[in-house]
């Protein structure tokens, strides 16, 4: 398959997304935090990875080519939005935030609960800086190994696992700064 | 918020990760177990960081549905895009040909091959040559061994009967009529003073090798094998 996208099959490479989009979207959406937006990254990933395809060697992995592309698209959205002063529209975004899937069963209250959670968890994630985020949630969210990681990110294992440590101890903070407030 | 980037608390702080996320080998896993029992530090923060861990999984299952299950997806799509990359590694010399042949025109086609079928037939006449060689050698030294003995006999003689020539126009000279000895000061003959029966009127066994030597007909280890025969009239002359 791999072999009839790079000779610019399109239905091969239709294949392709249809087999990693949802990776893909879960990657864009741990970093970005929206699904607007990790739509959006998603999107231009395979678009990226499409003009790309001549580039691909098949040294590594497809799914640490297409990760690293992904990545890339996180950071450089993330970038962008920093420089146009987009903090408006995330307020909004952060009040409106949609939980996508509850379970029927759950209280109100619990609702409420777990959706204050969530934010406060996403809040967290999102204020990592990217190196610490992006291992973050290529390990919580779409739960590869240390050594997927490193190859994908093209860094050594006990880097990937500092960094993860690192990033664990500063979510802890947030967390535990928000669980004092909520107490409050 | 500034980042907060605090040392370690234990040297064990990688090992606590990989224990964590359960990707410890057995004998590692249970190495650490007992180290939590005995590190406070350890002991503490794999409690905090399994709560993160946990939020963090609930947020995704949220987000993205509890049916999201990303391993099963990564199990499938690992499987088959190491099946491709494997495949592709594989047959990326043999997809690269095939491509060449399904884009190319058909001249260019018809050309590549012919020139293929070139380079095979060169091949084979190259390393037939090769192999054949040796057997010429062979021929080439047999073939002297052949003319030897012939060749040295009868240059030999011919250069026997030439000296005689030359000696029988000296015998006209009184000096020779008076038997006296051959001059020094002729090169080509070797003036042999020990009588022997049989010896010839100018040349002496000795002297008619040497000067086949001269002529550089024979090699001096095969002289002993020459039998020169020569005329009856140059034995009957008295020997001097």
């Amino acid at each position: 398959m791999v072999e009839l996208a790079l000779s610019g099959d399109p239905e091969a490479f239709g294949e392709i997304v249809r087999r990693w989009e949802r990776r893909i979207f879960a990657l864009a959406f741990g970093m970005l935090g929206r699904e607007e937006d990790a739509r959006d990254a998603t999107q231009e990933t395979f678009l990226a990875a499409f003009r790309n395809l001549r580039n691909f060697r098949g040294e590594a992995k497809v799914s640490s080519w297409l990760h690293r592309i992904a990545v890339n698209q996180c950071i450089t959205r993330q970038r962008r939005a920093k420089v146009r002063g987009e903090t408006a529209l995330e307020d909004e975004a952060e009040k409106n935030a949609a939980v996508f899937a509850l379970p029927l069963e759950a209280s109100p209250a619990r609702t409420a609960e777990n959706v204050e959670r969530s934010r406060a968890v996403r809040k967290a994630v999102s204020a990592l800086p990217p190196d610490l985020r992006q291992v973050v949630v290529m390990k919580e969210f779409e739960e590869l190994t240390f050594q997927e990681i490193a190859d994908a990110l093209e860094i050594p294992l006990s880097t990937v696992k500092s960094r993860l440590y690192t990033a664990l101890r500063q979510l802890q903070l947030r967390l535990q700064k928000f669980g004092d407030a909520e107490s409050v | 918020m500034h980042e907060v980037k605090q040392r370690p608390a234990c040297h064990r702080a990688e090992d606590l990760v990989t224990y964590l996320y359960g990707e410890a080998s057995e004998a590692d896993a249970l190495d650490f177990s007992k180290h939590l029992e005995q590190c406070d530090a350890c002991g503490s923060e794999f409690g905090v960081f399994n709560q993160v861990h946990e939020s963090i999984l609930t947020w995704r299952n949220e987000a993205l549905g509890a049916a999201f299950d990303p391993r099963a997806i990564a199990i499938d799509s690992a499987v088959e895009s190491n099946q491709f990359v494997r495949h592709e590694r594989k047959l990326s010399a043999l997809a690269a040909l095939r491509e060449f042949f399904t884009v190319s025109p058909p001249w260019l086609q018809g050309a590549t091959a012919f020139a293929a079928l070139l380079l095979l037939v060169f091949g084979v006449t190259m390393l037939f040559r090769l192999s054949s060689k040796p057997a010429e050698v062979v021929n080439n030294n047999t073939q002297e061994r052949r003319y030897t003995q012939q060749e040295v006999k009868a240059e030999v003689d011919s250069a026997v009967q030439k000296t005689r020539d030359e000696m029988a126009k000296q015998t006209t000279s009184p000096s020779i009529l008076n038997n006296e000895k051959p001059t020094p000061n002729r090169p080509q003959l070797a003036i042999n003073q020990q009588s022997r029966a049989g010896r010839s009127h100018g040349l002496s066994r000795q002297e008619r090798q040497q000067l086949a030597a001269d002529l550089r007909l024979t090699n001096p280890a095969e002289e002993e094998e020459l039998q020169l025969a020569l005329p009856e009239q140059d034995q009957q002359r008295p020997n001097q």
